[in-house]
């Protein structure tokens, strides 16, 4: 069966405590209920979570969605942002994951990435050297979130012309963001593959696209 | 040194009083008065009584911080899960119970086999109660409860809406379309059904077939085309290209031209010469090839006039075009795309595969009819395929809906294991014990083949069209 992988690169920096990183968790929470009431996503669909603060961990292998448990997802009191060596990681990862067509073997579909900060990255000097790694992967869509007002959109449009910016990092917008990513993931799904760009799905009042 | 005098000398220590040397009289009566026995052993039994409590706490904080994962279930599916204080190395419990697992279902907790078990029936993310008692706390204490998240998945098949498509469509087809006909000695069943992908969001089916039988010379024409999901209105460039193809081969093989390309092929088997060769090759070259080129002409055309890109009627394309001679059914094909044409000896000894697919390393790496550059590619005479079938058995077409749930990846369709599989489904080897006859006065073939199409096969939900020539 071809699964279609799913990458989401969560920042969990100290900006986030609170009531940020408890957002996080309900939306995420909701998204996945969403997708497992969607019979395509539930045949296809593999998840992984990468979240970086001044770590950088995989929170969650590829999943399959039917036997996905999410995990809570914590974070530091404080601390630097280490998004490019999230990247780094990501890519690794993606290429270990990846299954390619082969005669005896279904290619998987074009992965799809999701990245949400409420910052900019610390480390720079990896970002930098991460962005031309991410690009080289075939990922079928990147969507790049800026959540908050802190958040600073050129860095992620180095990564993906699709970039999005939350105005506010509570409960709500998240939620709405999430919502919209598992429609985008639900477009995905139908048209996995085919297409050379994924269109997205118009994005709720809250979700501004930055163009 | 007895309890009482242990416990005060370093009481008395840590209120810095030490009992000096001259103070030891003092100190040994002080000890033995009974009031003071008693005082201290009191404060001692309480002690204890505080630290053990705080041992219980602790470890019901252990085994509280813990996560206790249980797999998650799937409604309808049989249910098994190991759960014991092994698997989570809980040492400290002495005696354990779940409770809520009947909200999910059929579903229980065989203690003596350490597993969780049964069907669950219903959907969500239950809370359980693990109950628990420690081997620290005595037998007729309460249970400590823990909440456990347990998830049952809905069952896929039953998610799937089938929502019929807009009949006021320009480019509007039949959801499922089933034929039969007779092609001169040749019977040819096909049947093309809207894929559950495509029905649940009340969509239209892209894939497409056409055939024809010249009655007046013999040749007969079967087409299949796949209409790329993401293109606008693929669901017309496959049955555009079909049409093409059909009417191309219509056009083509009038009576003249079948006249002297029959004699080309029989002398080709009866008098065979370099010479002869070289000009049947070629004539096949011209008139398959020719198909090919017309119906990208044609769709190409079609966009124009109707301001769509070419890109937005992508469909793959597969074609046969045979005839019965003396010595054989001459079959000649043309596939671009990821759908196989293959034929299948009667008595199951044989497959022949008559194309190769395009398949890219990622899934949906496909090429189309559509496709500009397979013209000008090297490989493209490598589409065409000519092959003498002496003892003919089946001719299979099909889409990747089919292909992909009974063949899974290209090698299989190398395997004549697969193909004996593929047989036995039709013959009823399968969930649903629907069997296709495939015989010629079978009154009920277009039925059984619609039926036998409807077969589940989780991640095959896209359109399926299977053309089966007997």
């Amino acid at each position: 069966m071809r699964r279609l992988p799913v990458y989401f690169l969560l920042d969990t920096s100290g900006s986030m405590y609170g009531e940020p990183i408890q957002a996080l968790n309900n939306a995420l929470s909701g998204m996945i209920n969403t997708l497992r009431s969607d019979p395509q996503a539930l045949d296809s669909l593999w998840l992984s979570i990468i979240t970086f603060d001044k770590e950088v961990k995989q929170l969650m292998p590829l999943t399959e969605l039917v036997n996905f448990q999410l995990p809570e997802i914590v974070c530091p009191q404080s601390g630097p942002t280490n998004m490019g060596e999230a990247l780094m990681l990501l890519c690794k990862t993606v290429k270990q994951d990846m299954r390619k067509g082969t005669e005896d073997q279904k290619g998987d579909w074009k992965p799809l990435l999701f990245l949400m900060t409420d910052g900019s990255p610390s480390d720079l000097l990896q970002f930098k050297e991460a962005v031309p790694q991410v690009k080289a992967i075939n990922f079928g869509a990147i969507i790049a979130c800026a959540a908050g007002p802190k958040s600073k959109d050129e860095f992620l449009k180095e990564i993906t012309t699709n970039v999005v910016h939350l105005d506010t990092a509570d409960s709500l917008t998240l939620k709405s963001f999430f919502k919209w990513v598992s429609d985008t993931i639900e477009n995905g799904n139908k048209s996995a593959g085919v297409t050379e760009e994924l269109a997205l799905p118009t994005p709720p009042s809250e979700v501004h696209l930055v163009i | 040194m007895d309890r009482t005098e242990k416990y005060l000398s370093s009481l008395f220590e840590s209120y810095k009083l030490p009992v000096s040397e001259k103070r030891k009289k003092l100190f040994e009566e002080f000890v033995i008065d009974s009031e003071n026995v008693e005082m201290v052993n009191t404060i001692v039994t309480n002690q204890k009584k505080m630290v053990d409590s705080w041992k219980i706490k602790n470890l019901i904080a252990d085994v509280n911080e813990k996560q206790l994962l249980i797999p998650n279930a799937t409604v309808d599916k049989k249910y098994e899960a190991e759960f014991s204080l092994k698997k989570y190395n809980l040492t400290e419990i002495s005696d354990f119970e779940i409770e809520g697992l009947e909200n999910a279902g059929e579903l229980s907790f065989e203690k003596a086999l350490g597993k969780i078990t049964g069907t669950p029936k219903n959907s969500g993310e239950f809370k359980l109660t693990f109950k628990f008692k420690l081997k620290a706390q005595s037998e007729d204490s309460a249970f400590n409860e823990k909440q456990i998240s347990f998830i049952v998945n809905p069952n896929p098949k039953s998610l799937w809406k089938d929502l019929p498509s807009d009949t006021t469509d320009t480019y509007w087809k039949e959801d499922n379309e089933t034929i039969y006909s007779k092609l001169g000695d040749k019977q040819l069943v096909v049947s093309s059904k809207r894929g559950r992908s495509h029905a649940n969001v009340g969509s239209f089916r892209d894939d497409d077939f056409a055939y024809t039988h010249i009655e007046s010379n013999g040749w007969s024409v079967v087409a299949v085309s796949d209409g790329a999901g993401s293109a606008k209105i693929s669901r017309y460039g496959s049955k555009l290209a079909c049409q093409t193809i059909v009417d191309y081969f219509i056009d083509k093989l009038n009576d003249e031209f079948s006249a002297s390309f029959s004699k080309l092929i029989e002398d080709n088997h009866n008098t065979p010469s370099d010479e002869i060769k070289k000009e049947l090759s070629l004539s096949i070259y011209n008139l398959i090839g020719g198909a090919a080129n017309q119906t990208h002409k044609t769709l190409n055309e079609y966009a124009t006039t109707n301001n769509f890109t070419l890109n937005d009627l992508n469909s793959t394309l597969i074609y046969t075009v045979f005839k019965t001679f003396s010595f054989g059914t001459v079959v000649l094909s043309f596939g671009v795309g990821d759908c196989p044409i293959a034929h299948l000896s009667k008595d199951l000894s044989e497959v022949k595969l008559l194309n190769w697919l395009d398949v890219g390393e990622f899934g949906g790496g496909t090429r189309f009819i559509t496709t500009t550059e397979i013209f000008a590619s090297q490989k493209f005479a490598s589409r065409i395929n000519f092959k003498i079938i002496e003892n003919f058995g089946y001719l299979f077409l099909m889409t990747d809906g089919i292909y992909d749930a009974k063949f899974v990846v290209e090698a299989n369709l190398e395997k004549l294991e697969t193909w004996k599989e593929f047989v036995a489904d039709l013959n009823g080897n399968n969930e649903s014990s629907i069997k296709v006859n495939l015989e010629e006065n079978n009154s009920n073939l277009c039925n059984e083949l619609s039926e036998w199409m409807d077969f589940w096969s989780p991640g095959n939900h896209d359109d399926r069209t299977l053309a089966i020539v007997f």
